[in-house]
């Protein structure tokens, strides 16, 4: 009686208790194996409270860079890890995920991002810094299906008024972006036509122009928080010679950032992020420094 | 002092403020079961044991390295105690015990395939084959 007892044990264990055993696991340990043990383990796998945040953070793409057109090559093994990986987790998550998070070096194939937004109903935040791969329809699509999308990390995009008009019609909620990369004249001028409630915004650590930043103090009128921190404020563009330099204590900008309610900068002197903006020309190259170091952010909900 | 007994008839004295640290016999005493001996069901003398054993040193250390190496050694148990201890640890519901015991099965499971970890726990694969086969799909390298 007592061996046929042991048996049963982890098997027939209480379910809560799995669920706590499996909340010490991240997001690829969960899909890699414990919810293809048996039947309780793979219920409790599929539990929400696992998947309200799918961190893939930890994942990359095996690519090299082109120079052309979408600029990177994906190896295909790379692409089929990520699809096995996507089909397993989605599965289990049974539609639950609030957070997606990826790396800045893991790119998306366009079909990748289609099969995650029509699994991800209930997603309120994206952290998705790479869209060479994703085409304008598939974006719009998936901006179609996120009606609680909340909060939006993305990558510096010249044309954006087709996106920004999306979340303007389909996300009454939408109150959080943050650009990983300069901001541009044109950008700005798609937030204040279309992200008239936006709340808080992130352009750290990039080049910025001094009219970009402009149009937003003045356009963005419900804007509480915007964070500047580290970024290399410029008067021009200057194609022949080095950025000519503005001064953040400018009048005309400090005046219109007086109303917000947190308006970041950097006043550390000498500042590590602030000399390798520099060095990067205003164009943050995150590979080649600490792991993780893309994840901060001065604003506490941007921050991973 | 409380005094507890298991399911196999053995009592343990121990101070109050051990005692709390079982969220369960500190509901039992609010509700007023102090007076008398508090029966604890579930849980055999000699887990039991180990529970008191685990609370009395988390109560009295409070130095952070001292206690993670005490556990590292407390935890150091064959993997039917482990699992009568995270049993008791849920029923009495003492966190830090549950926290332990946990952790340390998940660092069991972590990279392991799901053929050795039925291997290591004793667990029968119960999926059906509509259920294996949804599996073996789920498992392919590309969308279908």
């Amino acid at each position: 009686m007592k061996v046929d007892q042991s048996i049963m044990r982890w098997q027939g264990f209480n379910i809560d208790v799995l669920v706590k055993i499996f909340q010490s696991l991240d997001s690829i340990e969960l899909t890699s194996s414990v919810a293809h043990v048996c039947r309780a383990w793979r219920t409790a796998a599929c539990d929400p409270i696992h998947w309200k945040v799918f961190d893939l953070s930890k994942l990359e793409s095996i690519f090299i860079k082109t120079p052309i057109q979408p600029y990177v090559y994906v190896a295909e093994q790379s692409d089929k890890f990520l699809t096995r990986l996507l089909k397993i987790s989605l599965n289990l998550s049974q539609g639950n995920i609030r957070s997606l998070i990826f790396h800045f070096n893991l790119y998306l194939r366009d079909d990748q991002l289609a099969y995650i937004a029509e699994r991800c109903p209930q997603l309120r935040r994206l952290v998705m810094p790479a869209w060479n791969r994703i085409t304008k329809n598939t974006i719009c699509e998936a901006i179609r299906t996120w009606k609680d999308l909340e909060s939006l990390t993305m990558p510096s995009l010249a044309n954006t008024s087709y996106l920004l008009e999306e979340i303007s019609k389909n996300c009454n909620n939408f109150r959080e972006l943050k650009i990983m990369g300069p901001c541009h004249v044109s950008f700005a001028d798609s937030m204040v036509a279309f992200l008239p409630r936006l709340k808080i915004l992130s352009l750290r650590c990039s080049v910025l122009l001094k009219e970009a930043l402009l149009i937003i103090l003045e356009g963005l009128k419900n804007l509480e928080v915007l964070n500047i921190s580290h970024c290399l404020l410029i008067e021009s563009w200057n194609v022949d010679g080095p950025l000519v330099p503005a001064n953040l204590n400018d009048e005309s900008i400090l005046n219109a950032a007086s109303r917000l309610r947190e308006f970041l900068t950097c006043t550390k002197e000498p500042c590590t992020l602030c000399q390798r903006v520099i060095e990067d020309e205003g164009l943050m190259r995150w590979y080649k420094y600490e792991e993780g170091l893309w994840k901060q952010d001065e604003v506490a909900s941007l921050s991973l | 002092m409380i005094t507890l007994r298991s399911s196999d008839g053995e009592t343990f004295d121990i101070d109050e403020v051990v005692a709390v640290e079982m969220q369960t016999i500190k509901h039992m005493m609010e509700d007023g079961c102090a007076e008398s001996v508090i029966p604890v069901l579930n849980v055999t003398g000699k887990i039991l044991a180990k529970v008191i054993d685990f609370c009395k040193k988390h109560v009295e250390s409070a130095k952070a390295e001292e206690l993670k190496a005490w556990d590292a050694n407390f935890i150091k148990v064959n993997q039917a105690t482990l699992y009568d201890l995270i049993m008791a640890a849920n029923y009495l519901d003492c966190k830090s015990l549950l926290d332990l015991t946990c952790q340390t099965v998940a660092d069991m499971i972590k990279g392991k395939s799901p053929e050795e970890i039925r291997g290591i726990f004793n667990i029968k694969n119960d999926f059906t084959p509509e259920e294996e086969e949804e599996i073996r799909r789920a498992n392919q390298w590309a969308f279908e």
